[in-house]
């Protein structure tokens, strides 16, 4: 799976209890492949904010925006790949070591600690998570948790 | 409340098999006399006769089933109308709310397992939800391009008591249908169509759908531009228009695919531009400099054919806003049409007639000139579809009925019943062979129950022929699993079910055979025995280009 086959779609959605098996259904039949998935509530009452990551496998790109916009429950998608965004990862790492300031320096914020480690948590971009989670392995991780990408315009 | 809903849509035809999750809904049935309730033989009939109705009249079909199996047997003929945009409401029955979930007898998932073969589709769990979707689903079928609304209900749900609601006004956020064109890109479309040296024009579903024949026939006539049909645009211009193409794709006409593959500009309207249309992709339609596209559902733009105009709209109002657009045709265009009406002559339809078999073309040509363009022709899949489509001079839509996308086997007989149904002043045939003719042959039961006036033309060449024709023409001639010697006599069957029918062997047989069926009031049924070397042609060989097709030989 190549990086340029990689679509980033912002889509709002009815909450309903078929949406996301429709629109995995739909992504699935298409030869898509979702590489990340975040749901969470919208401003909107009754209305989620979906933020995906797909590789659109032999189909042209433009068909993910066309295809979901098929679905009755999908309500607007907006294909943000290659704009200038704000793309926000956040992830969740328990480590043994004590000496947290290197991970602290790099942005962590402290959750939990005791005598046989500690909880962080850090958000940044995929490449900031990334190093952050390289930067994990020096401090005897031992459980890590990621999530995907929520984005958002970048405007002046 | 379900039946109360469907009176206020305008139903007045439901084609439906009862079970143990839909009781409710049939035990309330007796009380809506205006609703006419058609009991099928199998629940795949049902799908497949409330699609030939709706093909066959335009309000769409609705289907009852109950929960489990019920449903799951609909899901071949959801995905028939699906692949061919046809309006479509099935209403299941679900187990009780309580249930869901939790593996009750005859439950199964069918939101999951339909989700990919309807256009939309509701779970109701609540009474209050019901009058709502009911109303959404009918606008949601109807509109934009249509297809199947299914609407799963819990048994609990039908049991309900509710007071009517008033209709709610629709708002559905997720759900624009398109219809206007875009006034430029229209006028760009046919300045670049009327200004081609070799426009050529091809016609799908959607030009039927949108009831736009009669723009096509002003826009083809005003730009001098030929057009062509898909398998299922056949209606949407006359076969005998002096610009027409007859039908395109690997099993469309020589003079069609020659005129494809050396136009320079190409209008494709209401149609998907599927893998039967173009043949080998990448050779398709080579000279083409402007693909001009045109279609209601906006992800059928470069899905398969990347236009350099699109719109996004109806076929009919597209077509309106192109033609006063349309400047003076080319004066050259007297020469492409030329060239065209010298590959008619080169690449004319024929057939074999010389070996002593009974030809399948032999049967549709007499059909043909007793019915002229007065009688609907519903065909299976197969041989007996292409056959049905190219020997026919089909001149008004509406009157071929068939199962382009998806090439349901069995759709036939329980479609032509649907569209008798629909339009009891027009004969109705049905062509099939003896293969698919069986997969839902238990249908003939409603016929005779109805006393339908549906004529069965059995084209029986004891073989998958269609299968047959690819495996000895392009599968190294190794002849697997295509027999279908051991099959029932089919009069004998059709005398079973309670209804006449007799054999024919020899050309001089079909005449006084048609002549009874023609006498018969209900339905007939005749066993027409054909070559069983019989092929279609002209056919492009799988995987190569539109170029490469071959032609019946010449004898």
């Amino acid at each position: 799976m190549s990086d340029n086959r990689v679509r980033v779609l912002s889509v709002l959605v009815e909450d309903g209890p078929n949406t996301l098996s429709k629109v995995s259904g739909v992504i699935r039949r298409r030869g898509f492949h979702v590489l990340s998935i975040t749901v969470g509530p919208s401003p909107e009452p009754g209305l989620l904010r979906l933020t995906l990551q797909v590789d659109h496998g032999h189909a042209e790109a433009d068909q993910v925006r066309k295809q979901l916009e098929r679905l009755v429950e999908v309500v607007e998608v907006e294909d943000l790949t290659g704009h200038d965004l704000h793309s926000r990862e956040l992830v969740v790492a328990r480590v043994a070591a004590s000496d947290l300031s290197g991970l602290l320096e790099k942005g962590a914020k402290l959750l939990h600690s005791s005598a046989t480690g500690a909880t962080v948590e850090f958000a940044g971009d995929g490449g900031e998570v990334g190093e952050f989670v390289d930067e994990l392995k020096r401090h005897g991780v031992k459980d890590v948790v990621r999530s995907g990408p929520v984005v958002m315009r970048r405007t002046a | 409340m379900v039946l109360e809903a469907l009176e206020r849509e305008g139903v007045e035809l439901i084609f439906g098999y009862p079970g143990g999750a839909n009781l409710p809904i049939y035990q309330r049935l007796p009380g809506h006399p205006k609703l006419k309730h058609i009991l099928v033989r199998h629940e795949q009939g049902a799908a497949h006769m409330a699609d030939g109705y709706a093909r066959a009249c335009g309000k769409p079909g609705v289907v009852f089933a109950t929960s489990g199996p019920g449903a799951l047997n609909l899901v071949t003929g959801l995905c028939t109308a699906y692949m061919d945009s046809v309006p479509m409401i099935a209403i299941t029955g679900q187990v009780n709310s309580t249930q869901v979930g939790r593996d009750a007898f005859q439950e199964s998932d069918v939101i999951g397992a339909t989700s990919s073969v309807t256009k939309h589709s509701y779970l109701v769990t609540n009474i209050k939800q019901l009058p709502r979707v009911i109303h959404e689903a009918f606008h949601i079928a109807t509109t934009g391009r249509p297809g199947p609304v299914l609407i799963d209900i819990c048994k609990d749900v039908q049991q309900a008591e509710a007071e009517s609601v008033p209709r709610e006004r629709l708002e559905i956020a997720g759900y624009k249908p398109n219809g206007h064109a875009d006034l430029d890109q229209a006028k760009a479309a046919a300045i670049a169509l009327a200004g081609a040296e070799r426009p050529v024009v091809l016609a799908g579903h959607g030009v039927l759908l949108s009831h736009a024949e009669a723009q096509l026939r002003e826009f083809a006539e005003r730009a001098a531009a030929p057009v062509g049909t898909t398998l299922l645009g056949i209606g949407a211009f006359p076969v005998n228009h002096p610009l027409s193409l007859h039908m395109t794709g690997f099993m469309g006409t020589g003079w069609n695919l020659k005129a494809v593959q050396n136009a320079d500009v190409l209008m494709m309207v209401g149609m998907r531009v599927d893998d039967r249309v173009t043949a080998k992709l990448a050779d398709f339609a080579p000279k083409v400099k402007t693909f001009i596209h045109i279609d209601i559902d906006g992800s059928e733009m470069g899905k398969n054919v990347r236009p350099q105009i699109e719109l996004v709209a109806d076929a009919k109002q597209a077509l309106e806003a192109m033609i006063p657009h349309l400047p003076e045709p080319e004066k050259s265009r007297g020469t492409w049409l030329a060239q065209i009406d010298a590959w008619r002559e080169e690449h004319p339809l024929r057939y074999t007639h010389s070996n002593g078999h009974l030809q399948p073309q032999d049967v549709l040509i007499d059909m043909y000139k007793r019915c002229r363009n007065e009688a609907i022709v519903v065909a299976d899949v197969g041989q007996n579809q292409i056959w049905a489509a190219l020997w026919w001079n089909y001149d008004r839509p509406g009157l071929f009925l068939n199962s382009g996308g998806s090439g349901t086997m069995g759709f036939a007989l329980p479609a032509a019943i649907g569209a008798k149904f629909a339009r009891p002043e027009l004969p109705v045939w049905c062509v099939a062979g003896e293969g698919g003719f069986v997969m839902t042959a238990q249908e003939l039961s409603v016929a005779v129950e109805h006393q339908l006036d549906v004529k069965i033309v059995l084209l029986n060449n004891f073989s998958l022929g269609m299968v047959r024709q690819f495996q000895d023409d392009f599968y190294g001639g190794v002849r697997s699993q295509v027999d279908l010697t051991h099959m029932p006599d089919f009069v004998k069957l059709a005398d079973a079910y309670g209804l006449p029918g007799v054999r024919v062997d020899k050309f001089s047989e079909i005449g006084p055979a048609m002549d009874a069926a023609e006498r018969t009031k209900g339905p007939f049924l005749i066993d027409f025995r054909i070559d069983p070397e019989a092929n279609v042609y002209p056919i492009v060989p799988l995987g190569k280009s539109l170029n490469d097709f071959w032609e019946a030989p010449d004898k």
